[in-house]
């Protein structure tokens, strides 16, 4: 298990506080925040190539530690066979060795026609093949990944999610991601941690993250597209002429945050258990590829997410009015 | 178009400045009487001790310039733009004052000389010391901007994949300076061989080019200094545009 405690860090311009988190051997563990966060540094810290100026981190000792960066830091002046023979060399292995490791997992990750190739030649893509590569040879224990699909495109990057999961299982490595990519970190973390201005906000499985936002900065950066804020009283909040029942009593000031995939179009009103409904005007939508994205005024803006089919069939369009459903329980409040 | 006509003449202007004396000084010298200079034992001897003494300095330079150029690239510490001001005053002052700071160090009277009993003064090792004084700041600066260039998480990968400091440092950080190395040296290289100032007052004799040159024309007058002067350039052109060819490939 990896132990950091209370680690404090103050490096070119960045501060990092009060950081305590238990990271279990074999676990895939993502540290998920915008840019400007610290989260570079945290690894850092780990890999133990920059020391905390206090607290302590614990459980590295004796580790074997892959450390991938988000541009790769592929030596320019070095091809792909010497990049991914590098730590090999360092340990003075044999020739013979090194040539078998190497072309080994350059095998396995489809890069074995490039070994004698400028690395400064290579695409996005077999650059981070051949960091991983260059990692892998060295058969981590803990794999640090720093931002690791930032500059790739989208397939290049579901390829590079999967070759992460099979690297974590085969290896039974632990792995320490850094991403400020929150889809990213659903799909590849058995836990979460949310890093916002040097400080760890929460820290929890997944779905529990993404559903239950710690704060409003969380839940704008997880995606929430309608965040609100005013008053509650009396489980009212009054915002430009609506009120919304809120799950909550009374809270001042607060925000309030809904999912845009919680809410419910619907051409006429619908009654249902549903405590908020309210009718607009369609004035936007927004082609997002697997769905749309409905831009409706109900005096306040609501962000919709709907299938293209149901958009179809409702038979709805810019300009029409249409209502809007959503639960109480749909919403998360949140104090200032 | 129009910015591109109006640079073009302001740097025709820069560009005439430098060429015209040396080209008219390049044709005041008859062939004939170049090549009879280039076979004088005393211009050849002078011509070859001045490449040599700024190599031996450029040498030494690299030797400890390269680990000071890389703590100031990497290394934050109090004092720091003390240091960086320090490597840039050889350039600032004229270089006679350096000669005469270099010989409270090395002179007859200094403690160096008083407990070793060695004057190095009117040798190759004063000549090599005045160059390095006065050109080092070419080398270490040149080769710190390189290291800076450098992002130091290469090294750091580096660490990271098992290298020990100093071998991700010759490993990674040294190649991948290579080029500002080589360009800082070839300029420390070559202020060394143009220095006069600082090795008049070290040592006259041996006779450097550039010293020869100044007595010729303190002796003779200026058609006696020509030639020697234009072979100097031949020779510092030629080499340069090599090494400059060579710099290219890396």
């Amino acid at each position: 298990m990896i132990k950091i405690e209370n680690v404090q860090k103050k490096y070119e311009g960045f501060e990092i506080q009060n950081i305590h988190l238990e990271i279990k051997k074999g676990e895939y563990f993502v540290i998920l925040g915008p840019s400007g966060a610290g989260k570079t540094l945290i690894l850092e810290m780990i890999a133990g190539l920059v020391k905390p100026d206090l607290g302590k981190i614990s459980g590295i000792k004796g580790s074997r530690i892959g450390l991938i960066y988000q541009d790769y830091m592929l030596f320019p002046h070095m091809n792909v066979f010497q990049n991914i023979a590098y730590g090999l060399r360092r340990k003075k292995e044999k020739k013979e060795k090194v040539e078998s490791a190497v072309q080994k997992a350059a095998q396995q990750l489809g890069i074995f026609h490039l070994l004698h190739r400028n690395v400064n030649k290579l695409s996005g893509g077999e650059k981070q093949r051949v960091a991983i590569g260059r990692a892998m040879v060295m058969k981590p224990d803990i794999y640090l990944l720093d931002e690791p699909t930032a500059a790739l495109d989208l397939s290049t990057k579901i390829q590079a999610q999967r070759l992460f999961m099979s690297l974590h299982k085969e290896g039974q490595a632990t792995v320490i991601h850094v991403t400020h990519d929150f889809e990213e970190a659903l799909a590849l973390g058995d836990r979460i941690a949310l890093l916002f201005n040097g400080q760890i906000i929460q820290k929890d499985k997944p779905e529990e993250v993404f559903n239950n936002p710690a704060t409003k900065e969380a839940a704008d950066f997880l995606g929430y597209k309608n965040v609100f804020s005013g008053e509650i009283r009396e489980s009212l909040m009054h915002i430009h002429g609506i009120e919304i029942t809120t799950p909550v009593n009374k809270a001042s000031p607060a925000y309030i945050a809904i999912r845009s995939n919680d809410i419910i179009l619907s051409k006429k009103k619908i009654f249902s258990s549903a405590r908020n409904y309210f009718i607009g005007e369609i004035i936007k939508v927004i082609n997002r590829g697997s769905h749309l994205e409905v831009l409706v005024d109900i005096g306040i803006l609501l962000h919709v997410d709907i299938t293209h089919q149901s958009y179809r069939e409702m038979g709805i369009g810019i300009g029409n009015q249409v209502w809007a459903t959503f639960k109480t329980s749909a919403i998360k409040v949140f104090e200032h | 178009m129009k910015l591109k006509i109006a640079f073009s003449f302001l740097g025709t202007l820069l560009i005439l400045f430098i060429a015209v004396p040396l080209f008219k000084m390049i044709i005041s010298v008859e062939p004939a009487e170049l090549a009879r200079t280039a076979i004088q034992k005393d211009v050849v001897a002078s011509i070859l001790l001045t490449l040599r003494a700024s190599l031996w300095s450029t040498l030494a330079a690299l030797f400890c310039g390269i680990p000071l150029a890389f703590l100031l690239a990497r290394v934050n510490f109090f004092g720091k733009k003390i240091i960086e001001g320090l490597i840039d005053i050889p350039v600032i002052i004229p270089h006679t004052a350096a000669g005469i700071a270099l010989l409270m160090v090395w002179g007859r009277q200094s403690a160096f000389t008083k407990l070793t009993g060695i004057s190095i003064l009117g040798t190759e090792v004063a000549i090599s010391i005045g160059m390095f004084f006065v050109s080092m700041p070419f080398l270490v600066n040149s080769v710190k901007e390189g290291f800076k260039l450098i992002d130091s998480r290469y090294e750091k990968t580096a660490i990271s994949l098992g290298a020990t400091p100093w071998k991700a440092f010759t490993t990674v950080s040294l190649p991948m300076a290579k080029k500002s190395i080589i360009s800082g040296s070839i300029m420390m290289w070559a202020r060394g061989i143009s220095e006069f100032g600082a090795v008049v007052i070290l040592a006259y004799h041996p006779i450097t080019a550039s010293v020869l040159i100044f007595e010729r024309y303190q002796n003779f007058g200026i058609k006696y200094a020509a030639p020697i002067t234009v072979l100097l350039i031949i020779i510092s052109f030629v080499i340069f545009i090599i090494l400059r060819v060579v710099e290219d490939k890396q």
